[in-house]
């Protein structure tokens, strides 16, 4: 059995983890980078927007500073964020923006001079000054006061991801892909890498490595509709939770994105609304000025999504052989810029859909789109539980994103919280002596993965099919624990997914399982994928409240009093539900909760002396 | 590397060969080739003055007698012609493994750039040989005269050689123009379409030429 | 309107001693919007879950789904059913190293391009966080990205027939990869730097101008004038090298 020993393994080779290898590898740590396909085919590659950063050097961003940005993120994620987190973030923002462009982004820049805009179907002028030509510009993006979001094209995700796994290639960092990490190694105490089975050869391997992160992206696949990859599914995550002692933060904190084409939930990027694309119902008709009269289709994604499923509730969706939907019109922005600045939505329309969105309207409906929850960390990127075990990026819960995340927070999130979590992997690497591995523990847990391979090869436990299953679990979800969520929906969806969990338990293969065999693949990770699922619905279940884009019909308002607070979902061995603890939101408030300005909704107000005593004032101003 | 840089120093990064000789074959092959085409399309011109009249042909050959433009092909288009082949075969797959992926390809592809490197490499070998014989008995063998030309292609069996040889080698030269322009740069994306068409009347418009004057030769 | 898909699929398991390569037939009816993503998915899911084949983003962003229909290397995900006769064969992509099926490494070859072409920024400037980010003309981060947006799908390597005899080769997803550094004002490299990465027969020299990189390239991305630009300034510099001593 081929075996690795590494300074540090990091488990998914996305934009925050090679950002996370990046530092280590600077700090002349040996790195090994993990990934299931070639690293630039993460996901992280998919998200066309762009990065926020309070750079301010474009005239609709001037003013703009990392005190705007901090209070936009606090509100966006409706008071649920970690606001030290926000804060650290915010002010790293536009130093990492800077850091890329050296490293080789070809990020848009400032033209100077007059140009023109869309804003809700209207047509602005705005000047761009002679002393910032050249530096970093941004674009307008849901949920923010300033434009922030710094972009290449259409394409940012992709030319950072290229840049990022660019300098692990100049640095030497081993990148090796399709290895799919299948379960942590760890004493109980303290992490200790990876068994892995590698998806060329199907052979399992062992990683060895002083210290761990899992940056194994989100777990949009858990549904049926969802605008993420195939790889997005949750398996990093439930490789820790299966540990018993990692928690998932937040697991009910899904957000849905308002504009996946139909049928194939392909995303077509907030930048067609950001730049002035209008949502029409089944009468042509824009609707969300009624709802929404200040921001319309730029309040925040979670708020859209929300108000597009109400408005097909009233019978004004577009009925088609796929559901009801929606329309997304972006005709009036014209042939230069559709065939620019959103070339990869043009390319869509064409490839997927076969129109031409110049002159047709295209197909949307709200989808599963991020996952605010994750592998709860602290500050430093630590996952609770385990030492040495780090996690960042959508993998998981550092908890910049609280209930919502705005867009582009998300994709600056991996690199910006790549690069702190990174610094203090090589403060742990410094300052903790390597551990002695104990082989029997190694070889016992290898034997116990090569057990479950065999069981589902032999079919010894059953034969049950695995694309059944997972298919139950992502309807179950979808009906139960969608864009709207009540309590006897919940428990349907909590008895399904129960009801999948034991029967996964007799999964059994129907192929060979031999080689790079996808249906093992898909096996091995089910019953982990459910549990995940589980921990999803139930601390859905338990929060009875409406807070970012956990919208409980029964429980309409935001309750500050008793759910200013973070879910952590704990798995016991054994159990059939997962273990709910609570911790504090926020050690410090530097924004107290207040209303969003968008959204509507009822707020129950915390304490207010129990929020005065967390209150800092801002440390900058500008 | 002229410029030092703060790098990990790693031996595999430097793998490829330092060689100058690559680059300077690859220039050698285009001018060479450019050479004879045009040195072919003069040929074409003047094999074909005899659609004029015996006469035409016997006065333009002997103008350029005059001024010894037949000494200087005499001696260069042989020198291109050896020079070309080794130059260009250099890129030519000889290998078993590499014909059979190259046939491979061009069929499972059906790609008609693909095709005509085929045709590109075939009709080179054709022409290699046809053209060596063509110039060993044309070369040395006094002026060029309607009458002399006429008696040869009247003589037994030539006249099959100048119909093989007048249109691949028009062909090899109007492709491998084309190719030259491509693969320099001298003819852009937007452009290839219609430099295809343009080439496509050129070769037509050539073969048609030198058929008719092989034609005139063989009832002169 | 539906009509029933016959498929030939190209199946070997390479890890299964039992395994020969071969042709495997199976029928699936058409749907509405059907693409090979979503047939080969059900082709998995009902008939045969030892299918292998490669999708990550199904959005024509990744790369991942590169193989050869009917013929053509192109990205199965953005490859309509409806565009296609009703027998499609599918075939992995050639030149690359065999997985299984349809899978093959393109991730190995990709690496090593990164190496080959030492796929960085070279520059001498170190980062300074406090200072604000060097200048650069809108236009010329624009032409940067049109190179940059390479997905690195391997279509070009696969229809390259000089790829296909040199397995040394660069091929266009290499040469490309030097030419969007050519553009960039922040990689400090000169000409000569790169004459010795690609002024040879594995690099740009290697390249014979058939253009099917140009033609199947799913993102179309300007091949061909930039192995042009890149050939003409390599040539350039291979004559100005002849009159210089060192």
């Amino acid at each position: 059995m081929e075996r690795y020993h590494t300074d540090l393994l990091v488990i998914g080779a996305g934009l925050s983890g090679e950002r996370i290898a990046v530092e280590a590898a600077e700090a002349g740590f040996d790195v090994i980078c993990l990934s299931i396909v070639p690293a630039r085919r993460s996901h992280s590659s998919a998200a066309q927007g762009g990065m926020q950063a309070a750079l301010g050097n474009c005239a609709m961003g001037e003013g703009d500073c990392p005190d705007v940005h901090f209070e936009d993120t606090v509100k966006g994620s409706d008071w649920g964020c970690d606001q030290e987190v926000a804060r650290m973030f915010v002010e790293a923002a536009p130093i990492e923006m800077r850091r890329l462009a050296h490293w080789g982004v070809p990020w848009n820049r400032v033209v100077p001079g007059k140009s023109c805009y869309f804003k809700g179907g209207e047509l602005f002028e705005k000047y761009e000054k002679e002393e910032k030509a050249g530096l970093i510009t941004a674009r307008s993006f849901g949920g923010t006061a300033k434009w922030r979001t710094c972009y290449t094209s259409d394409g940012t995700g992709h030319a950072v991801m290229c840049t990022m796994d660019n300098r692990c290639a100049q640095l030497g960092i081993r990148v090796l892909d399709r290895k799919e990490a299948i379960a942590l190694l760890h004493d109980g105490e303290r992490a200790l890498g990876a068994i892995v089975r590698c998806l060329r050869t199907g052979a399992l391997e062992v990683f060895l490595a002083r210290a761990t992160a899992v940056c194994t992206g989100g777990f949009g696949r858990l549904y049926r509709a969802t605008t993420n990859a195939i790889i997005c599914d949750g398996a990093g995550a439930a490789m820790l939770l299966d540990t018993g002692r990692v928690p998932i933060g937040n697991p009910e904190a899904i957000q849905f994105h308002p504009t996946g084409i139909v049928p194939t939930d392909i995303l077509v990027t907030e930048g067609c609304r950001g730049d002035g694309g209008t949502l029409l119902d089944v009468d042509e008709y824009r609707f969300m000025p009624d709802y929404e009269p200040a921001k319309a289709e730029l309040a925040s994604r979670d708020v859209v999504s929300r108000r597009m499923i109400e408005h097909m509730r009233k019978g004004k969706g577009v009925p088609s052989p796929y559901g009801e939907h929606l329309w997304l019109d972006i005709r009036h922005l014209g042939d230069a810029h559709i065939s620019t600045k959103l070339r990869e939505v043009d390319e869509i329309c064409k490839h997927f859909l076969g129109i031409d969105p110049r002159a047709s309207l295209i197909p949307v409906r709200p989808t599963q789109h991020y996952t605010m929850a994750g592998i709860r960390t602290d500050k430093t990127g630590a996952a609770y539980g385990l030492a040495g075990l780090f996690s960042a990026g959508e993998a998981a819960c550092w908890d910049l994103h609280g209930f919502n995340r705005l867009g582009g927070n998300s994709l600056a999130e991996t690199v910006v919280a790549g690069g702190i979590i990174g610094r203090h992997i090589v403060e742990y690497l410094q300052g903790t002596p390597a551990p002695t591995f104990p082989m029997a523990l190694v070889e016992a847990e290898v034997a116990r993965q090569q057990a479950r391979i065999q069981d589902l090869i032999s079919g010894r436990l059953g034969r049950e099919n695995v694309f059944t299953l997972r298919g139950m679990m992502q309807d179950a979800l979808m009906e139960g624990c969608f864009v709207f969520r009540n309590d006897a929906g919940l428990r349907a969806c909590i008895a399904r997914l129960q009801e999948v969990l034991e029967r996964t338990s007799r999964l059994g293969l129907r192929s060979s399982g031999l080689g790079a065999n996808p249906e093992l693949a898909a096996a091995l990770k089910l019953p982990g994928q459910v549990r995940l699922a589980l921990c999803i619905a139930a601390a859905a279940l338990a929060r009875t409240e409406s807070r970012g884009s956990h919208n409980r019909e029964d429980y309409p308002e935001r309750n500050d009093r008793d759910w200013l607070k973070r879910t952590l979902a704990y798995w016991d061995e054994g159990a059939s539900l997962p273990r709910l603890a609570y911790e504090e939101a926020t050690a410090v408030f530097e924004l107290p909760p207040g209303d969003r300005g968008y959204g509507g909704g009822k707020i129950i107000p915390a304490d207010p002396a129990h929020i005065a005593a967390k209150t800092r004032r801002p440390h900058s101003a500008c | 590397m002229s410029t030092s840089f703060v790098l990990v120093d790693r031996p595999e990064v430097r793998r490829l060969s330092r060689s100058r000789a690559d680059a300077l074959w690859d220039l050698i092959q285009v001018l060479s080739g450019l050479g004879l085409a045009l040195f072919l399309a003069f040929h074409t011109l003047l094999t074909a003055s005899v659609l004029l009249g015996a006469r035409v042909l016997d006065a333009v050959a002997g103008g350029l007698e005059a001024i010894h433009l037949d000494t200087l092909a005499h001696w260069s288009v042989p020198v291109l012609f050896l020079v070309h082949f080794v130059a260009a075969a250099r890129k030519v797959p000889f290998r078993w493994r590499e014909q059979q992926a190259l046939w491979a390809q061009a069929r499972t592809l059906r790609h008609a750039d693909t095709w005509a490197w085929v045709f590109q490499a075939v009709s080179g070998m054709a022409v290699l040989l046809l053209g060596v014989i063509h110039m060993w008995t044309t070369i040395g063998a006094g002026a060029i005269q309607a009458a002399s030309s006429a008696a040869r292609v009247q003589s037994d069996g030539w006249v099959i050689l100048y119909l093989l040889l007048a249109p691949l080698g028009q062909g090899h030269a109007v492709v491998g123009v084309y190719r030259a322009g491509v693969k320099w740069g001298v003819f852009q994306d937007v452009h290839r379409a219609q430099v295809v068409r343009v080439g496509l009347f050129v070769l037509g418009g050539g073969v048609l030429l030198s058929l008719a004057a092989l034609v005139r030769y063989a009832t002169l | 309107m539906s009509r029933t898909l016959t498929f030939h699929i190209f199946r070997y398991n390479p890890q299964d001693p039992a395994s020969q390569p071969h042709l495997q037939d199976f029928s699936l009816e058409e749907t509405a919007n059907m693409t090979l993503f979503i047939a080969l998915n059900r082709l998995r899911e009902e008939q045969d879950p030892g299918l292998m084949f490669d999708f990550c983003c199904r959005a024509g962003i990744c790369g991942s789904c590169g193989m050869v229909v009917n013929g053509r290397p192109r990205l199965a995900c953005q490859t309509k059913t409806k565009d296609l006769p009703h027998e499609i064969t599918l075939l992995p992509l050639p030149v690359f190293k065999l997985i299984g099926d349809l899978c093959v490494d393109t991730g190995s070859w990709f690496r090593e391009m990164y190496t080959r072409t030492e796929s960085w920024i070279h520059t001498n400037t170190p980062f300074d966080p406090t200072k604000e980010e060097a200048r650069m003309d809108n236009a010329v981060a624009e032409a940067i990205y049109e190179m940059e947006r390479c997905i690195e799908c391997g279509c070009c390597i696969a229809a390259c027939s000089t790829a296909r005899m040199r397995p040394d080769f660069l091929g266009a997803a290499g040469l490309a990869r030097i030419a969007r550094f050519a553009l960039d004002p922040r990689d400090e490299r000169t000409d000569r730097d790169y004459f010795e990465l690609i002024g040879n027969d594995f690099g740009v020299f290697g390249c014979m101008g058939l253009l099917a990189c140009e033609d199947v390239c799913p993102k179309n991305l300007p091949l061909q004038n930039q192995l042009g630009f890149l050939r003409r300034k390599m040539g350039i510099t291979a004559i100005k090298q002849l009159f210089r001593k060192d």
